[in-house]
């Protein structure tokens, strides 16, 4: 941390392949390439960091450090696509820290460090069901990219939103298909039931990630049908890196971290009662 | 090898220890419990890199600690209500403390209970352990019983105390709460019982409102402040509890991020210092910490001298 006095600039590091103990590199500055916005107050903030862009895998996230020293915590963003030595964030301006990234433009510095958590697991072959609501969709395009080109999967995107649709065009680029539904139509509960005819159960993984009621009525649809599931939560967060315990959730294997043990947990551990 | 080209994981020989309560830190820099666990830590630095390392509170049965929303930020700081969320002593001394120890760290393990009781249970089954020094923490501002309503009475720390140091003949820190009228007092206390040494200050009690829904951020209401806010805080708690105790080892928390606010505890009498909410935005906080007070201290020597010798800085 570098604003009451820092000269300190870390050293960049490749994970080393040391067995047990991985060496991930600290907090650094990794340097805005663009932004756009793709809705009112939604934007897409294209960063420049070798470290993420290459190692990071689908469902997983970015801590970035608002440049502003007295706002210290990180604020965590699921990463939505890599491309080179960049990756892609989407976000919505809802309070100081995101008012600030939304002023970043090309060549500004900021500072990160990830990429982080525990990914999706895109083992299975045969159908993925990407189903996302919101600003929960950012994972779900990175699920995407991971998934094209892949010859034994599909990958459907159903995606459901407040209004604007600004998604469907970014995940269409890799998924299969693209459905999506805006809140005056429905829910993605709707598109769920609409595709589910051409569904093989034992073929068929969910990813999800969105505002919990809608997860909590995904597993419910998922689990009634015994579709295996994949959820990436979100909670408010101290660290994000495992060290500070301020972000739990209960599950079937007791309390557990999100930014460390997940964001991604299997539908059946994850105790949806109790989740807010 | 500087400050700013050091490398977290490669070995590094230390010019400049510090002797607390008997222990040679290899360097004057820990990391302040509550904010260390090593699966996540050890990913972004060699723990044997630093002076020490204060586990989390360890009580004697797993604590589930508050429910969520644990956290929220402030003013170049930020308020936690974890609720000392642990599994356990006895999960403590089969996984964490051996895992630690094969990585030779220096590890003081912090020392959480609800009551008397509570803690006399844990320290009992440390007193066999591998675990260097303990430090009991009667200064949690998240916990109903135990904690910091232990730290503000006392009479009631220095009777804690005393039947703790009568347990064992391991190091004993006692970690102090700013949460008080007069820090001095309750440092006085707990020399009074035994303690080998005192480590403060904890956070102090604070809290922030949501001004949509005009509701407390945090679960539990109120938390603990820490970060760069509070360091004038414990800088001043520092001088105090020196200015009423000379020769009793002080460890310095309190916003800690970089070698020169360390440096800036060690004037104020500290022999040490611990690295909290800094790691939590920087994981290689505390080592870069190390590598930035190692610097200074070498144009130093007299503070350094004193600090190997086990004594504070004498104003």
């Amino acid at each position: 941390m570098s604003h009451i006095e820092s000269e300190f600039r870390p050293i960049q590091r490749t994970p080393a392949p040391e067995v047990g103990v991985r060496h991930l590199p600290g907090r650094r500055t990794g340097h805005v390439s663009a932004q756009r916005s793709l809705a009112q107050g939604v934007y897409m903030l294209t960063i420049r960091d070798a470290p993420v862009a290459r190692n990071a895998r689908p469902g997983q996230f970015v801590n970035l450090y608002p440049n502003d020293r007295t706002a210290m915590l990180p604020r965590p963003f699921g990463i939505a696509g890599v491309h080179g030595d960049e990756f892609d964030l989407i976000y919505q301006r809802v309070g100081a820290g995101t008012r600030a990234f939304a002023r970043l433009s090309a060549g500004d510095p900021i500072d990160l460090v990830g990429p982080l958590g525990r990914p999706y697991d895109l083992t299975a072959a045969g159908d993925y069901l990407l189903i996302g609501g919101g600003l929960g969709v950012p994972p779900l395009i990175s699920a995407a990219q991971g998934l094209a080109g892949r010859g034994d999967v599909r990958a459907i995107a159903l995606f459901g939103y407040r209004d604007a649709r600004f998604a469907d065009g970014l995940v269409g680029r890799f998924a299969d298909r693209t459905l999506s539904v805006s809140a005056c139509e429905g829910n993605v509960i709707t598109l769920l039931d609409r595709i589910e005819p051409e569904l093989e159960v034992e073929a068929t993984t969910i990813l999800s990630c969105g505002p919990i009621p809608m997860m909590r009525a995904v597993a419910a649809w998922a689990g009634r049908r015994s579709i295996r599931s994949q959820f990436s939560l979100e909670e408010r967060m101290g660290c994000g890196y495992g060290a500070c315990l301020a972000c739990v959730v209960d599950t079937t294997d007791g309390r557990l971290r999100v930014c460390k043990d997940g964001p991604v947990f299997a539908g059946g551990r994850l105790e949806w009662e109790t989740a807010r | 090898m500087n400050a700013q080209t050091f490398d977290p994981f490669e070995p590094y020989d230390y010019r400049h220890g510090s002797v607390v309560a008997g222990l040679r830190w290899k360097n004057p820099v820990g990391t302040a419990s509550g904010t260390f666990k090593l699966d996540a830590c050890g990913e972004y630095y060699d723990v044997s890199q630093l002076g020490a390392i204060s586990t989390k509170g360890v009580s004697p049965v797993p604590w589930e600690g508050n429910p969520t929303p644990r956290t929220a930020e402030s003013p170049s700081g930020m308020v936690n209500a974890v609720g000392l969320q642990n599994p356990g002593v006895d999960h403590y001394l089969l996984d964490e403390l051996p895992k630690l120890k094969a990585l030779d760290a220096l590890v003081v393990t912090n020392v959480a209970g609800h009551s008397d009781e509570d803690y006399a249970q844990v320290v009992a089954k440390l007193a066999q352990s591998e675990a260097d020094m303990l430090e009991i923490n009667v200064s949690c501002p998240n916990v109903t019983h135990g904690g910091m309503s232990v730290g503000t009475d006392p009479i009631a720390l220095e009777r804690l105390v005393r039947r703790l140091r009568g347990m064992t003949d391991k190091p004993m820190i006692v970690k102090l709460t700013p949460n008080v009228t007069d820090i001095a007092e309750t440092a006085r206390a707990a020399a009074d019982g035994g303690a080998d040494a005192l480590s403060l200050i904890n956070t102090l009690v604070g809290m922030r409102l949501d001004t949509r829904t005009g509701r407390p951020i945090i679960a539990n209401v109120t938390g603990g402040v820490s970060g760069p806010a509070i360091l004038p805080i414990a800088l001043a708690c520092v001088w105090k509890v020196r200015r009423a105790l000379p020769d009793m080892p002080i460890i310095g928390i309190g916003g800690i991020s970089s070698g020169r606010d360390a440096l800036e505890f060690l004037y104020a009498g500290a022999n040490a210092v611990e690295v909290g909410a800094a790691a939590l935005v920087d994981p290689q906080a505390p080592v870069r910490v190390a590598h930035e007070l190692e610097e200074l201290l070498d144009r130093r020597p007299r503070l350094a001298d004193a600090l190997e010798k086990g004594q504070a800085w004498q104003q």
